[in-house]
Order: C-alpha cells, then sequence, then structure tokens
C-alpha cells in the first residue's frame, strides 16, 4: 500500500469518526463532513470518500437490520425483529423489509456482517450442499 | 396422549424453524488463489471460509478494514461481489487408517478415484507442535534400507533428516525407499506373530511435483507392495500455491494421528524448496513485507512449526520426518537449505558427483551427519559399522592426495584399497532396500577382510552373491541375528562358516 493511499483512508477514518454521534451515523455529522471536504478538498479525494462511503455503509448496516421476507411481513414482526437485535447488539438496531421473493418462505435477517437465515431457499442450499 | 405428540410436535417445530446465523463478506478482489474479502468481521485466523461453488479458503490475514484469504479449489467462477461464509471451523483434514493406500488433496479429499473414504477423525492442519514434557529422546532405529545411510548416518523414530542435494540426484530415489523398507519390516514383522512389533505406516506429501511423477512413485510403492501402509497427500505443480503450501500441514495432522494413538509414523515432505516458493508467491500477493530472496520474515517458522509436529511421544507413537531440499549447484548456505539444515537434526546430503561417477545412492559421506548418532542403531550395526564413516572419511582425504603421487607406502594403498571396497560395497539399486541383517551379515564380511582378495569393480557383483547367498541359503541365521540385534560370538562363528562357505561358491 503507498503511503498516499494510508493517508488516504487515515483521513477518511477521522472523517467516519466525526460523523458518529452516540455511537450511531449522524446524518447532520454526514453532511457537514461531505460539505467540508466539497470546500477543503484532500489529496485523492475520490479515495477518501470512496473508503468513507464504505465505513458509514458498514456502520449503518450494523444499525439496520433488513428483513428480507417472500411472504407478507406485519408491522409487529419487524418491531420484535428489532428488539431482538437491539437486545442481542446492545446498540439500537432498527428493522427494514425488503421483499425477496426467491426466498420461497421465511425471512432473512442481515445485520451488518451477520445473516440470520430461516428461509426455505437456505434450508434448500443447505440440503444441496449436504447432499 | 395427544397432548404429548403436541409437545413433541412443538420441539419438531422448535428446531425446523430454528434460524442459522452466519457471518459473511463480500470478495473485493481475487487474484493468483488468494480473495480480499470485506465483512467476515467474526472470522478466526486459520478458519475455513465457505466460498459459492463449494470452494474453501484460509483466513490467513487479518486487517482493520478487510481479509487476506488463501482460496483451496477453483477460482475461475469466483467474481467480485460474491458473499463468502464462516464455518467457524478451522481447517481440518481427515486422519485415521482409512486413508492408507490412498492419495488425497490437500483436504484429504481422494484423488485416487477409488471412491470416498470412510474417517471417523478430523485433525487440524495448523497444530502446536508437541511440547517438551511429553516427548521422549529418540532412540529407536528406523531403518532407510539404504546401506550408506543405516551404517553411518543412522535415522531414529521421531527424527527430522534432511534429504538435501541437487536435482536428480536421488532424493525422492532414498526416501521411496525408506517407505519401500518399512513396508517390508512391517509385513514380516506382522506376520511374525510378535506383540512388541510397532509398524511404521508412511505419508509421501508431494508438494510442487509433476502429477507424472506423483503417479511414477504411486506405481513404485504399489509395485513394492508398499501403497497399502501408505497415504500420497498430493498438491501438484497444476494446483494453486495455497494447496501446496497447506499440503505439508495436511500430511503431518494425517501423522499426528498416527503418533497420538500409539502408533510409529514416517512423513516425506518432498520438497520444502517448492513450498517456500509457495509460501513466498502467496506471501507477496497478500503484501506482507518481503525479506531476502523475497520471502516473507516467518520462513524459518514456515518450517520450524513443520518439522517441530515430528517426535517421539513419551507412551504413545512416534512421527519422524524426512524432508527434502533441493539445492542450486550444490550450495548449501542458500537461504532454505541453512534454514531447514539448522531445524532439522542432521542431513543426509548428495552429490552430483557422485552420482556421475555411478556411486549411487551419491552419498556425501563427509556433508552428512545424523545428529542422534548412534543411538538409533542396533548393536550389531555398531559392531560392523562402528568406524566406517571414520575409515572412509580417510579414504576421501587419502584419496585426493594420492591422485597427485604415484608412490604410495604400502598401508596407503591398503587404506585405499579398502576404501575403494567399501565404495563399491555401498553401491545399491533403487528400489532395493536391505533387511537390517542382511545389512550386518555384509558389512561383517567386508570388516572381516572376506573382499580383499576381489578386484575393486568385482565387489559390487560378489556382494549381490553373499546377499543372495545369505537370504536363500542362510535364512535362520539373518533371522537370528535380526531377533537378537547384536553379534555374540556364536553368530560371529555362524557368519564366518557361512562366509567361507560362500567364498568357496565364489571361487567355484
Amino acid at each position: 500500500m503507498s503511503a498516499q493511499s494510508k493517508k488516504a483512508q487515515q483521513l477518511a477514518r477521522q472523517l467516519f469518526k466525526t460523523s458518529l454521534a452516540d455511537g450511531a451515523v449522524s446524518a447532520e455529522r454526514v453532511a457537514g463532513v461531505l460539505e467540508y471536504i466539497e470546500k477543503h478538498q484532500p489529496a485523492h479525494a475520490m479515495q477518501v470518500l470512496k473508503t468513507y462511503q464504505r465505513l458509514v455503509a458498514q456502520e449503518v448496516a450494523r444499525s439496520q437490520a433488513v428483513v428480507e421476507h417472500a411472504g407478507q411481513v406485519s408491522a409487529a414482526i419487524l418491531q420484535s425483529i428489532a428488539e431482538a437485535m437491539t437486545r442481542r447488539y446492545q446498540r439500537p438496531v432498527s428493522a427494514v423489509a425488503k421483499p425477496n421473493p426467491s426466498l420461497l418462505a421465511g425471512l432473512r435477517v442481515r445485520v451488518g456482517d451477520d445473516v440470520f437465515e430461516n428461509s426455505v431457499a437456505g434450508q434448500l442450499a443447505t440440503l444441496a450442499a449436504h447432499v | 396422549m395427544s397432548t404429548v405428540l403436541e409437545q413433541i410436535e412443538q420441539q419438531i417445530a422448535k428446531l425446523s424453524n430454528k434460524a442459522v446465523k452466519k457471518n459473511t463478506g463480500t470478495i473485493t478482489a481475487i487474484a493468483d488463489g488468494v480473495a480480499k474479502l470485506n465483512g467476515l468481521s467474526d472470522v478466526m485466523y486459520n478458519e475455513m471460509v465457505q466460498f459459492p461453488g463449494g470452494a474453501i479458503g484460509v483466513a490467513l490475514n487479518l486487517e482493520e478494514d478487510e481479509v487476506g484469504c488463501v482460496v483451496l479449489g477453483d477460482v475461475a467462477n469466483l467474481k467480485e461481489g460474491d458473499e463468502v461464509q464462516t464455518t467457524g471451523r478451522l481447517l481440518s483434514v481427515p486422519v485415521g487408517k482409512a486413508l492408507l493406500g490412498r492419495v488425497v488433496d490437500t483436504l484429504g479429499r481422494p484423488v485416487d478415484g477409488k471412491g470416498p473414504i470412510d474417517a471417523k477423525e478430523f485433525y487440524p492442519v495448523e497444530r502446536i507442535a508437541p511440547g517438551i514434557i511429553v516427548r521422549k529422546s529418540v532412540s529407536q532405529p528406523l531403518f532407510t534400507g539404504i546401506m550408506a545411510i543405516d551404517s553411518m548416518i543412522p535415522i531414529g523414530r521421531g527424527q527430522r533428516e534432511l534429504i538435501i542435494g541437487d536435482r536428480g540426484t536421488g532424493k525422492t530415489t532414498i526416501a521411496i525407499d525408506t517407505i519401500i523398507n518399512q513396508a517390508k519390516i512391517n509385513r514380516v514383522g506382522l506376520a511374525s506373530g510378535d506383540k512388541d512389533f510397532r509398524p511404521v505406516y508412511s505419508i509421501y506429501v508431494a508438494v510442487g511435483q509433476k502429477s507424472s511423477n506423483v503417479v511414477r512413485t504411486m506405481s513404485a510403492l504399489e509395485a513394492a507392495g508398499a501403497l497399502e501402509f501408505t497415504v500420497i497427500v498430493a498438491a501438484t505443480a497444476a494446483d494453486n500455491p495455497a494447496n501446496q503450501y497447506l499440503a505439508p500441514y495436511s500430511g503431518a495432522a494425517i501423522g499426528e494421528w498416527f503418533m497420538e494413538n500409539g502408533m510409529d509414523a514416517l512423513i516425506v515432505y518432498d520438497d520444502l524448496s517448492k513450498h517456500a516458493v509457495a509460501y513466498r508467491q502467496i506471501s507477496l500477493i497478500l503484501k506482507r513485507p518481503s525479506g531476502r530472496e523475497a520471502f516473507p520474515g516467518d520462513v524459518f517458522y514456515l518450517h520450524s512449526r513443520l518439522l517441530e509436529r515430528a517426535a517421539r511421544l513419551d507412551g504413545k507413537g512416534s512421527l519422524t520426518a524426512l524432508p527434502i531440499i533441493e539445492t542450486l549447484a550444490g550450495d548449501l548456505a542458500a537461504y532454505i537449505p541453512t534454514n531447514v539444515i539448522s531445524i532439522t537434526d542432521g542431513q543426509i546430503f548428495l552429490e552430483t558427483d557422485l552420482f556421475n561417477q555411478g556411486i549411487r545412492p551419491a552419498v556425501s559421506v563427509g556433508l552428512s551427519v545424523s545428529r542422534v548418532g548412534s543411538s538409533a542403531q542396533i548393536k550389531a550395526t555398531k559392531q560392523v559399522a562402528g568406524k566406517l564413516k571414520g575409515e572412509l572419511a580417510q579414504f576421501r582425504e587419502l584419496a585426493a592426495f594420492a591422485q597427485f603421487g604415484s608412490d604410495l607406502d604400502a598401508k596407503t594403498k591398503a587404506q585405499l584399497d579398502r576404501g575403494a571396497r567399501i565404495v563399491e560395497l555401498f553401491k545399491q539399486p533403487q528400489g532395493n532396500p536391505l533387511p537390517i541383517e542382511l545389512q550386518a551379515a555384509v558389512l561383517w564380511a567386508m570388516q572381516n577382510n572376506y573382499f580383499e582378495a576381489i578386484e575393486v569393480k568385482k565387489v559390487v557383483a560378489a556382494a549381490t552373491q553373499l546377499k543372495d547367498f545369505f537370504l536363500t541359503r542362510k535364512d535362520p541365521l539373518l533371522t537370528k541375528i535380526r531377533t537378537k540385534a547384536a553379534l555374540n560370538p556364536e553368530l560371529e562363528a555362524e557368519l564366518k562358516t557361512a562366509c567361507d562357505e560362500w567364498k568357496t561358491t565364489l571361487k567355484a
């Protein structure tokens, strides 16, 4: 890794840290950071922004439970998933529904890197892998 | 009753609806069998990672933002953005007697077309070597069947003896002959019904070898009836460097099972030069800092942690390692050879000049050494071959001086003649390991001047005749030497009678 790209990553990390408020990404702060970058464009601005985007996206994914579902999913279920994930990760996690008919039936919940699979498609894939 | 059924149904429903947690990541870059991954926040060092399409990877670099992972399998179908999962398991291979007679890849999957392997146990590929307390000093011999080695550079069970030499000097041949000899000894020992007999199982690890060579080795072992006591772990030149890097560790894990379960095993790493090159390739792609000859800083640890796994355990079995190193133009001072020489308990150095002179195995007696020494020899061999190494060294020195002058005193001439005969006597065709009792008998004959009257050129033929004579007509005597493992006056008298008898047949 070149020295310049290291510096770009360091700057992106610093900007990311300033974008957090109470351990979560704050929209206001992100807007402020973007404004700052536009005004004081750093060297390798593209690389800084890409790294910054990746870090923010990771953090957002960590605080959001994407609930993929094949059938109907009620607001109460989403609420209970959000509560369960908040308890599990000990940080506020919100739930977002995302229809995915390829699951056939059931749910797949994604929080950051973790995936909780409880769908027919997932079970079929496990079965296929073991046969 | 219905409530009971409901309860069971509820239990089944609980199980079938149980969500499976997976930790995932995505491929950000992939090159030469090494993938860079984003995510996988829960991955452990050396954990197996599941790629789409069934390929397995091993997490080697855990960085702040990304994970560097070697892929063991086909990378052709992998692309940027593909999802990868952790498995929660360290890389492990099947172990046990079910693998004997089989050819497997780095992950222990059969590649010989003989069907699946019914292994009950799995051992992790990377394992910490046995500690100090559990080890026992090396004192039991492991016979190679090669007279020059068994008499002068003895190898013991649990020892690490390096076989080093240029290309085409017979390094693999020595290793294969040793494996064949173990099979021969096993067969005799198992047939004898001796309860104390400990068979030696062999593991041959081919790293970066040509596939045709692996086939040749397999056929040689099969033809000699040694394959049934052998496991071949093949990571050929066609396999990606990740497989070549991990194959010796897989082999070591297979060998450790025998050791841990009170059995003796022999493992051949053929060869560690190519292993180091494969590791260098992976390290450079993983952007680890490179050092001398572009090898990474931990190339010493790469081999030391592997070879330290060979040991003799107190109250259990042993694992003997025969690593092979290929040198360039006989340069022992190169980076990898010096590393491995310092790790092992001795080396068998094979010289191109000797090989070209027809002295095969081309063992250079002066440069070869076994640090375990005579504690790994039976008494009979010590009695007949104790002074051989010194005699041969003296002979080489004298021969070097003698080529400059023609006038030699009678004593020097006698020493030269004797040395030349010893050199001839040690010539041995490949694939023909000799039982230790026969070696002792032939060396006894040599020590007692039975070859003195024979012309130097005819020593090889005479020695072959003597071996045939002992094998066909003096089998009970050989059995006595084998069981007693020492020569007493009685046996020596019998040997004298036998050799006298042989001499008369020779004249006739």
